[in-house]
């Protein structure tokens, strides 16, 4: 069963989301694909970095989104070192 | 008008073992508004895991050897045994008589404010603990550290114990391999031995304990082997671990040839990682996986929060050492225009054997090679008359001064030396000479008149 965890939104008004493995799933293949991985590994590669980032969340009642992407970013920079440099730099990045 | 507060505390410890308790005691009885928070057991590692409970065992060990190895003076004990269970429950309630061993009530008589729960912080002011926002214009950030598994293939498939697991068996196994040399594994070692556990230790280096004194690790090596049977596999390497039909078998490299070792049970005692996993990110503050960076005043670069003990990752790791960073962290917060630096001159390090080991300042070879002119003098446990009316002879005491006789440090291998090597310590912080030493005089039939010989021996 997933850990029940709340992510503190960064801007505006600092509202609490609950964690969505989905919303990260989805965050995860996008970057992927972006730099052109086949959909079939940017899927297997999301599913492994979305499984370290909920075990990673066990503990953690409340996170910062910050948080999610450093943590997701760090795993992600094994599998796909292109896709985490756009993952990590994407609000930054035109 | 009552004074309105910015933030909910003036301070929040994170962490209530040996670096956090005494600054969370300090500061609440300055009258300031304290919260302390820990992630597992009230007390920290100390009292509930590692030196209490470790040396409420050891006791137990050590009455239970000394009446096994009894016939030569008399004592009958051919019919003698022990009850682990009954053991067990003997720690337990030593834990339980420190008082702040899993003990949250403790920490409210102290004035602080307790939290259980895993601490995150959010912003460089607020922390979350169970979803509960806490914020503090200081922080003492004193985590602690954990024990490391090595990257060994197989490792994840194998349950294995930690220095911090292996008290909690429901009986001492029958053998038991120890993975890593830190002082800790030698103290378990000694511990299983003398419950009839054959240990095996896996030590990479050449020689064991080898950061010290070399006559100390030839000492304990021939001691553990020769009384308790203990094997040493210096200059070996653990490349695999698996299950095996109930047992655990590992294949170890040593000289070039492979070779494979069966035990019931494993302890990994490679070292300690300081314990970091806490959003420091969200409040910027610098660390490595060495530790929490820290000024001489151990301040981190966020000036408002402090790290003491393990997780700030310095060179003593033992219980006083956080202590006296945790009163120096919360003496800073408190006095910041009167900031101090902790003070390790003359910090001693212990370890719990039998005879127990006590050592200050560095070691011959270590000033050598800083290039320090420096003289030694060694005196043997059995030119004191103690060694004779106790039967025991394994130990001695060894001295260093520089070229002008001040006493730089020493060693100390006897049965007390966790208790002889104060008098070292206040000697080697006051710069005293080996002279003055010799001159204090000791009494007869205690074992601290080795510490006089070697300091005669100098003078």
């Amino acid at each position: 069963m997933e850990p029940k965890s709340y992510v503190v939104k960064s801007h505006g008004r600092r509202e609490l989301q609950e964690f969505s493995r989905d919303k990260l799933h989805h965050s995860i293949v996008a970057a992927c694909l972006s730099v052109r991985a086949s959909i079939g590994q940017a899927e297997s590669t999301a599913k492994i970095v979305t499984d370290a980032v909920i075990a990673w969340l066990e503990d953690k009642p409340e996170v910062t989104s910050q948080d999610i992407r450093r943590i997701a970013g760090s795993k992600l920079q094994t599998y796909n070192p292109d896709a985490a440099y756009l993952y990590k730099n994407h609000l930054s990045t035109l | 008008m009552a004074k309105k507060h910015k933030f909910d505390y003036d301070l929040i410890v994170i962490g209530s073992g040996a670096g956090g308790s005494a600054a969370a005691a300090i500061a609440a009885r300055a009258g300031k508004r304290v919260a302390i928070v820990e992630s597992a057991v009230f007390g920290g590692d100390s009292p509930n895991y590692s030196d209490v409970p470790l040396d409420a065992v050891r006791n137990v060990a050590e009455i239970y050897d000394r009446a096994r190895h009894g016939a030569k003076h008399g004592i009958r004990s051919t019919t003698l045994g022990y009850n682990y269970p009954s053991i067990r429950t003997w720690k337990e309630l030593v834990v339980a008589r420190t008082g702040a061993g899993g003990n949250r009530r403790y920490y409210e008589q102290l004035g602080a404010t307790p939290y259980t729960g895993h601490a995150h912080f959010l912003t460089p002011n607020e922390i979350s603990v169970n979803r509960r926002h806490l914020s503090a214009s200081n922080f003492i950030i004193a985590t602690g550290s954990q024990w490391i598994a090595p990257v060994i293939p197989g490792i994840d498939d194998v349950k294995y114990h930690t220095p911090r697991t292996i008290l909690e068996s429901l009986r001492p196994p029958k053998t038991l391999a120890i993975v890593g040399g830190s002082s800790v594994s030698f103290e378990i070692a000694q511990l299983m031995a003398t419950f009839g556990t054959k240990v095996y230790i896996i030590e990479k280096e050449d020689r064991i304990l080898p950061t010290l004194e070399p006559e100390i690790g030839d000492l304990v090596e021939r001691v553990l082997e020769e009384t308790k049977g203990v094997t040493s596999l210096v200059g070996s390497e653990v490349v695999a671990v698996r299950n095996d039909l109930g047992m655990k078998k590992l294949i170890i490299k040593r000289g070039g040839s492979e070779k494979s070792l069966k035990v019931d049970e494993i302890m990994l005692g490679c070292g300690l990682r300081p314990s970091l996993d806490l959003g420091l990110e969200n409040a910027g503050v610098a660390y490595s996986q060495d530790g929490i960076k820290v000024n001489s005043y151990l301040q981190t670069n966020v000036p408002h929060i402090y790290a003491a003990g393990d997780c700030i990752g310095g060179q003593f790791n033992q219980a006083h050492s956080a202590i006296l960073e945790s009163r120096v962290a919360v003496h800073n917060i408190m006095h910041p225009s009167q900031s101090i630096s902790p003070d390790y001159t003359a910090t001693p390090t212990t370890i719990a054997l039998s005879p127990s080991i006590a050592y200050i300042g560095l070691t011959e070879a270590q000033y050598l090679k800083r290039g320090l002119k420096i003289k030694t003098a060694i005196a043997p446990l059995n030119i004191v008359a103690k060694s004779n009316t106790t039967d025991f002879r394994d130990g001695f005491v060894k001295l260093i001064t520089n070229s002008r006789g001040v006493l730089l440090g020493g060693s100390i291998v006897s049965p007390n030396a966790h208790e002889m090597i104060h008098e070292l310590a206040l000697a080697v912080k006051y710069k005293h000479t080996a002279d003055d030493l010799a001159q204090v005089p000791h009494a007869f039939l205690s074992w601290s008149e080795a510490l006089r010989v070697a300091a005669a021996k100098l003078s």
